[in-house]
């Protein structure tokens, strides 16, 4: 198969599924031969887009969905995390980031300042009432056999 | 498969030692954080986490262990953790908490010898 290709996966926003976009990415990255370190980097950084949806982007109990696209290729994988829930302000949440690492469920910033870390590229784009996309990327730095 | 989530948790005297077998994220973070509570409710000082069968962690893990360190350092106590793997240990220095009343050491025996 021609690069690019994408592997879309679409879950409920709720926290037991989490692990199960973790398991999904693992297994893509493990398949484009990334190192172990990598794939757990990319674990981290799925992980903390989707947790990201769950606790914050539905709100009042409104059901809502997780939406994963993995864009496989040859040289890097691209992820975005995809919701259509309420949006917040990245940069009030940016300014919090690591400094409130202490405090209990602040999660938010912390989540996206280890997103920026682990990846080489990461951009998030939200629009208030319309929802939030997290576009994150890993290079590879040896390709490996799709 | 995602590991079988498992936190078992050993008094001994002003400490308490658990052990946390799996991952630790949004939705089992819930279950350490009950077992945190408790053990602060119940007077105790000092916890040494042991993270040997621990294969994951993320913010909110962090964030749970941040709290809970720091309601213990109001009674002088603190959270000694054990056995950190690579990967998870990256995260913690990442967040900045290895500075914040949290100490990590190799072996169970270390961090209960720190406290006694």
């Amino acid at each position: 198969m021609d690069y690019p290709f994408t592997v879309k996966l679409s879950l409920p926003a709720i926290d037991s599924y989490v692990a199960v976009a973790r398991l999904t990415v693992s297994g893509i990255a493990s398949r484009m031969n990334f190192s172990i370190e990598d794939i757990e980097d990319i674990k981290v950084a799925v992980s903390e887009a989707c947790t990201n949806v769950v606790l914050y982007a539905y709100k009042d109990g409104q059901d809502g969905a997780v939406e994963m696209n993995c864009t496989i290729y040859a040289d890097q994988l691209e992820i975005e995390i995809k919701d259509t829930g309420s949006g917040f302000d990245v940069n009030e949440v940016k300014a919090r980031g690591l400094k409130e690492a202490d405090e209990e469920a602040t999660n938010l910033g912390l989540g996206l300042a280890f997103v920026e870390s682990l990846m080489d590229e990461c951009e998030v784009n939200t629009v208030a009432g319309k929802g939030t996309t997290v576009r994150m990327v890993k290079q590879l730095t040896s390709i490996g056999v799709v | 498969m995602t590991p079988k989530f498992l936190v078992e948790v050993k008094d001994s005297g002003t400490t308490v030692v658990v052990n946390v077998q799996g991952e630790v994220d949004v939705y089992t973070g819930h279950e350490l954080n009950n077992v945190f509570k408790d053990v602060i409710d119940r007077g105790k000082k000092e916890i040494v986490l042991n993270l040997e069968n621990t294969q994951y962690i993320d913010s909110t893990g962090l964030g749970i262990i941040a709290y809970a360190a720091r309601n213990l350092s109001q009674r002088e106590g603190k959270i000694n953790v054990v056995s950190v793997r690579p990967q998870v240990m990256k995260i913690f220095e990442m967040s900045g908490l290895s500075k914040k009343n949290i100490y990590f050491f190799d072996k169970e025996a270390e961090a209960l010898q720190d406290i006694s």
